[in-house]
């Protein structure tokens, strides 16, 4: 039998537990029956079962789903398919999040009541890269209209401050000291 | 060993009682998520890289933790016996998660015990700040000095649009959860909570207690936190916290208004009760004590016992779970035998406070 918690390790437990009057009970793997641990409430569990809800919106066995358009999402970092991600609700890497980008808008939204963008804290380094990202695609542009327009000492200007930035951005990582 | 000074069944600072509202708010919690850019997730790196992942961020803690005055021990879960993990489960300072010990991972943990760095449990890196009482913004501060510390030297997986990036989904954004503990036995006696927590999941955030055996909370003992961690900054989540938790504060302290009132001698009758089982009785179930340890506290907040400290409900809800209860008794404890050594941890406790406060029991009694 497979944890009727996390869904992805075999149930070695028997938990019962009576929840405002009702008893349930639960087969749940070590790791989970821990998670559980009577007197604890500083670390959370999934405030839901999180993979329980993805799979009800995205139905893996569906046959109305698309089978071929599911096949194809795989994380080229991590190798986890669209499918691991619903089946266990988490993600394995960063790049799953561009990989699976299309489908993460619906879920954000259902899990942070309509929310899809991050307003809070940037950290230092991210905050100035983009910074100077976003001026070197705007130097860039500058730069196509000179060369259109034959004003090549203006262009070559801006090569050199397109080049100065990337070389900010390369050596970005080692600031501190 | 570096680990035996969290071990001991002493209070640590953030289970004292200061400032506030510290009536009915235990303590207050901070938790942010965080991964390194370069490393899989923990769900799918391979050892090799969680060792890399744990030696990257144990360094910069241990080299420049100073630099926010701060001075940690690095404890590596590999090389802790499973009751000693169990312990710091029980004291709230590693998750479950980290005790399995699934991968290579430590904590470090601060030496007043209100921060503690947990690595590789289910993201690389999740900053854990507690405070005792009500005090959400200072418990921020201190973890996000640690985080803009570690953004200095460690390359975090951050995204344009999603934010910091975390294994779950739920986390994902500002990675952060906030959540304060709350002492709500009157609401739970007139059974208001029973609606309170569903209204208040509409509106973002979660009220959980801890149930065992009956249908009421552990101790009445709940816990307020943010589910929404994508949308908003961190002061806004901060701000929806605190106001809903004020609200809760005062809607507690006027349900325990209304039954000092209405059935002052029951009242009464109950928490005195109460303060006979822990103080005489042999065996002591969870659930009893808890229960007990609940009404003692109402009493203590009532002015109705007066020689015993606010702190007795945070301190001996932690030493009383099995794992410290063992320790304490030097041997392996079945659930029974837990019983008995409930029953003499909390005779003992209670004899202290009889003999530091100065027992009035005889002026009282007359
Ligand atoms: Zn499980
Ligand atoms: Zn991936």
């Amino acid at each position: 039998m497979i944890c009727n918690q996390c869904g992805e390790r075999p149930a070695s437990v028997l938990v019962k537990q009576k929840r405002n009057g009702q008893l349930t009970e639960r087969h749940l793997c070590h790791v989970c029956a821990a998670e559980n641990h009577n007197l604890n409430l500083a670390f959370e569990q999934d405030p839901l079962a999180i993979h329980q809800l993805l799979s009800n919106w995205f139905p893996v066995h569906s046959p109305s789903v698309n089978p071929v358009k599911k096949e194809v999402t795989v994380c080229p970092s991590c190798g986890f398919t669209f499918n691991n991600f619903l089946k266990l609700g988490k993600f394995g890497c960063a790049t799953c999040y561009e990989a699976f980008e299309s489908n993460l808008e619906e879920i954000f939204k259902r899990l942070h009541n309509g929310n899809k963008e991050h307003t809070g804290k940037i950290p230092a380094f991210y905050g100035s890269t983009l910074k100077i990202k976003k001026e070197i695609e705007e130097l860039r542009k500058q730069l196509k209209i000179s060369i259109e327009e034959e004003e090549f000492e203006e262009a070559a200007k801006l090569r050199d401050q397109v080049r100065e930035l990337n070389k900010q951005l390369e050596g970005g990582a080692d600031h501190g000291d | 060993m570096a680990i035996d000074r969290f071990l001991e069944p002493k209070a640590s600072s953030w289970m004292a009682n200061a400032g506030d509202n510290t009536d009915i708010a235990m303590s207050t919690r901070i938790r942010l998520a965080r991964n390194l850019n370069d490393f899989k997730f923990p769900y799918a790196f391979t050892e090799d890289e969680a060792l890399k992942v744990d030696k990257a961020i144990s360094s910069v803690l241990l080299d420049r933790g100073e630099e926010v005055n701060q001075e940690f021990t690095h404890i590596d879960i590999h090389e802790v016996s499973s009751l000693h993990r169990e312990l710091l489960v029980e004291k709230h300072l590693i998750s479950p998660y980290l005790a399995a010990g699934i991968h290579a991972g430590s904590v470090l943990i601060s030496k007043n015990e209100e921060l503690s760095i947990m690595i590789n449990e289910e993201d690389h890196l999740r900053i854990q700040s507690l405070q005792s009482g009500f005090h959400l913004q200072e418990a921020y501060k201190v973890a996000n000095e640690l985080d803009s510390l570690l953004e200095e030297n460690l390359q975090y997986a951050f995204h344009e649009k999603f934010g910091y990036l975390t294994s779950c989904p739920t986390n994902t954004g500002t990675g952060m959860r906030a959540s304060v503990m709350l002492h709500l036995p009157a609401l739970t006696m007139s059974q208001q909570i029973t609606r309170i927590i569903p209204a208040i999941s509409r509106l973002g955030m979660v009220v959980r207690g801890i149930y065992g055996e009956g249908s009421e909370a552990l101790g009445n003992v709940y816990q307020i936190s943010n589910q929404l961690t994508l949308g908003k900054s961190e002061y806004e989540i901060l701000q929806d916290l605190q106001n809903m938790t004020e609200q809760i504060i005062e809607q507690e302290r006027r349900a325990r208004q209304a039954i000092v009132d209405n059935s002052p001698l029951k009242l009464e009758d109950r928490i005195y009760r109460s303060l006979g089982i822990l103080t005489y009785s042999r065996l002591l179930t969870t659930e009893e004590a808890a229960k007990c340890l609940s009404d003692v506290r109402l009493g203590i907040d009532l002015k109705l016992i007066e020689n015993i400290d606010m702190s007795i409900l945070n301190e001996l809800m932690i030493f009383m779970q099995p794992a410290f209860l063992q320790h304490y008794s030097k041997k392996p404890l079945s659930p029974g035998e837990r019983d008995i050594a409930r029953a003499k941890l909390f005779r003992e406790r209670l004899k202290e406070e009889h003999k530091i406060n100065g027992d009035k029991e005889g002026e009282d009694s007359v």
